[in-house]
């Protein structure tokens, strides 16, 4: 071995500066980003709306397209409608039967709820300039309504207090340092176990105690109760699933695939007379809590094929090198393979919640139970409002769109806050 | 880990006299060719008669070798020589058919917690990295010990610390996997496996994955372990390596055990055909 020429050792690399701030030099073409900004937007023009003959006529097209529709809508909403079949019963919309004394557990659910908002933006990500004028336009919305006529001029300023709180929470969690810490940690534990506990907190204030129960979930509430529970719930139900149909013993793995197979081989409407009839019969129980059992059951079956999808996405590799550290499978499933299974399939699952928010109207259709699209019915059911129809269908719509809205963008910032950590 | 470790030593004390037994009459291993300084080592790894089959496919035939305690071996083959097959049974990532695998007195059989004792006895350190992504890299380090043999947060991250400080990135505990780059991630991977304490290192082509100017920053540090008396199994083929650091050479085709002996003799006058070819090939 003596003569046998030796491998060079390599000289010692200085280490790079620990954390600080690294000065960025631009190159110099990037000074041509820096025109005027006028000429940068006459550029964006030409380029994006007028790049040819062809173009220009199409931009054109749908100018005019566009033109005649916001004239269409403009002319309904100001000057056709007759909003007053909204303004008039707006409590019957919200929360229906809810006793207007208990009225004080709806804006502290509602507030606490913001506010964990706030808190987990402050954490996860920012606040941007779109956001805020979100929030000014829907928040502007929801008070004007409440506003309107003097009448619920107290609900507004709970409103407000509830939008407040979401800012409060935003600028407490906002300044603090987001570099790997054990604050950091501290930090994320806290507001993640505030989240996980954000549910049963509101069902606790909204259902325990006073004179309220499950019967009084009614309106708009009602749907807002729905549907976190189905997505929760069928998150729960669906972690299992997915792990159980993925099992190698084939016993449990055909229970699992079987269920998820039954469950989505048919259209929650179905599911929805199953809870009328067969649950009545099976686990009776009030229909809320039957429609909430059906709505998890059937959404565990998409998240578990969700998950299920994610699993199999995940390079071997780390299932070994998490049996090559020792982790026994619960471990390894734990620790490794869940945490990144459920960021990967988070983009289809709120795909599902959003569709299982929608479908939460189905409970009018089928079983008897009045959310808001049910109180909407009731309210064109009155003599003066018959005419009034299409806008209490519109109100409706653009309710069910701003919280659908909400929920994709939150999501497309759950995906962009994990950026770091993933591939 | 004493309700860890006592299944082990039962079994330990059942393989124990039969793993001596079968080292001497190993016919493979040519005492002459072994380095002087391992001569009164004990065996560390027995691989009897392994054979392992995928589906109708052997990938490992009748594979014979004993490694001792502080010995590094270094693994050649072309591709698909079942090099992988083999170190990945001595961990039990794959389970062999026929043939007994006995690690530092434990034999490797279903019995799964001889397994898991063996797991945290055998460091692996793969192509890919393989580091957990969602995890920082001080927790891919703690996880381990943390986990498995039960290390208070405190004295693993400190453990950790200690290894990244070896292993040259220290400043890069509160990082992401992502954000190193190829060498940077391998060398976490080994301080990762490091921090189990294990006996014994697998290294499955190390620096394969890596562009050209990490690869030293990686092997340094294999170098550094195996100074410091690690018994290591190194698939790779950086021949400067292999010359260098290794005890032993062995040599892998079709599944079969071809020839093993000291660098000098590798390079120098190996006996068999195909070790010719391979040499020829790749140096
Ligand atoms: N899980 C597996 N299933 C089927 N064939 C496999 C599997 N793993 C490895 N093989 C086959 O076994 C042979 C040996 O593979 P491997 O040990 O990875 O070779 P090497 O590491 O020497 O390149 C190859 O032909 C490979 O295709
Ligand atoms: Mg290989």
């Amino acid at each position: 071995m003596s003569e046998l020429p030796p491998i060079p050792r390599p000289e010692q690399q200085p280490l790079p500066p620990a954390g600080g701030p690294r000065r960025i030099v631009l190159p110099p073409h990037r000074e041509r980003a820096r025109r005027p900004r006028s000429v940068r937007a006459r550029e964006w023009v030409r380029r994006n709306l007028f790049p040819s003959w062809r173009g220009t006529l199409l931009t054109a097209l749908a100018a005019g397209v566009l033109g005649l529709i916001a004239a269409g809508v403009i002319a309904f909403v100001f000057f056709g409608a007759n909003w007053e079949v909204i303004t008039h019963n707006r409590w019957l919309l919200f929360a229906g039967g809810f006793p207007r004394e208990e009225a004080w557990r709806l804006w502290v659910s509602i507030a606490v709820v913001f506010g964990l908002i706030g808190l987990a933006y402050g954490t996860w990500s920012s606040l941007g300039r779109r956001d805020h004028l979100f929030v000014l336009l829907v928040g502007g919305f929801v008070i004007f309504l409440m506003a309107h006529g003097g009448a619920e001029i107290w609900s507004s300023v709970y409103f407000l207090i509830a939008v407040g709180c979401m800012y409060l929470g935003y600028l407490l969690t906002y300044q603090l340092p987001r570099a790997t810490s054990s604050l950091r940690t501290l930090q994320v534990r806290v507001v993640g176990g505030l989240l996980i506990l954000a549910l049963p907190i509101v069902l606790l204030l909204l259902l325990v105690g006073g004179d309220v129960g499950i019967r009084s979930l009614d309106g708009f509430v009602l749907n807002l109760v729905l549907a976190p529970v189905g997505i929760v719930g069928g998150i729960l139900i669906g972690i299992p699933l997915a792990v159980g149909r993925a099992s190698s013993l084939k016993s449990i793995s055909w229970t699992c695939t079987a269920y998820i197979e039954i469950v989505r081989g048919a259209p929650l409407l179905g599911w929805l007379f199953v809870a009328l009839f067969i649950l009545d019969d099976i686990i009776g129980g009030d229909l809320i809590i039957r429609a909430m059992v059906v709505m998890a059951v059937f959404t565990g079956a998409y998240m578990a094929e969700y998950i299920r999808g994610a699993l199999q996405a995940l390079p071997r590799g780390q299932y070994e090198a998490g049996q090559a550290v020792g982790l026994n499978q619960w471990q390894r499933t734990r620790l490794i393979i869940m945490p990144q299974a459920l960021r990967i399939s988070i983009p289809p699952m709120v795909g599902q919640a959003i569709s299982i928010w929608k479908d939460t109207t189905l409970v009018t259709v089928i079983l008897p139970l009045r959310e808001l699209k049910g109180n909407a019915d009731s309210a064109i059911s009155q003599f003066e409002f018959t005419p009034d129809r299409i806008e209490a269908y519109v109100f409706v719509a653009v309710i069910f769109w701003i919280v659908a809205f909400m929920m994709s963008r939150i999501s497309q910032r759950v995906e962009r806050a994990q950026g770091v950590g993933e591939r | 880990m004493p309700d860890e470790r006592s299944p082990a030593d039962i079994i330990a004390e059942s393989a124990g006299p039969k793993a001596a037994v079968a080292t001497d009459r190993s016919p493979s291993a040519e005492p002459d060719e072994l380095s002087p300084r391992l001569a009164n080592a004990r065996d560390m790894i027995v691989t009897e008669h392994v054979d392992k089959w995928f589906g109708d496919f052997q990938a490992l035939d009748d594979v014979t070798l004993n490694i001792k305690e502080e010995e590094i071996v270094v693994i050649l083959g072309p591709s698909g020589s079942g090099k992988s097959t083999y170190i990945r049974c001595l961990n039990r990532l794959e389970e062999h058919d026929a043939g007994r695998i006995v690690i530092d007195g434990i034999e490797l059989n279903e019995d799964v917690r001889a397994m898991q004792a063996i797991r945290s006895e055998v460091g692996m350190v793969f192509q890919q990295f393989n580091l957990f992504p969602h995890l920082s890299v001080l927790s891919n380090i703690t996880l381990g010990p943390q986990k498995v043999r039960h290390v208070p947060k405190l004295e693993a991250e400190a453990l950790a610390m200690q290894l990244l400080e070896r292993v040259g990135i220290p400043e890069q505990a509160d990082k992401f996997p992502a954000q190193l780059s190829g060498g940077q991630q391998q060398r976490v991977a080994i301080a990762r496996a490091l921090a189990m304490q294990p006996k014994i290192m697998l290294f499955d082509e190390p620096t394969s994955a890596l562009d050209p100017e990490m690869i030293k920053e990686v092997l340094d540090v294999m170098q550094e372990l195996a100074e410091s008396g690690m018994t290591m199994i190194v698939v790779t083929h950086e021949m400067g390596f292999a010359r260098e650091v290794a005890d032993r050479l062995v040599f892998f085709d079709e599944g079969a055990l071809v020839e093993q002996g000291t660098p000098e003799h590798f390079f120098t006058n190996p006996r068999e055909e195909r070790t010719k070819l391979f040499l020829s090939q790749i140096l």
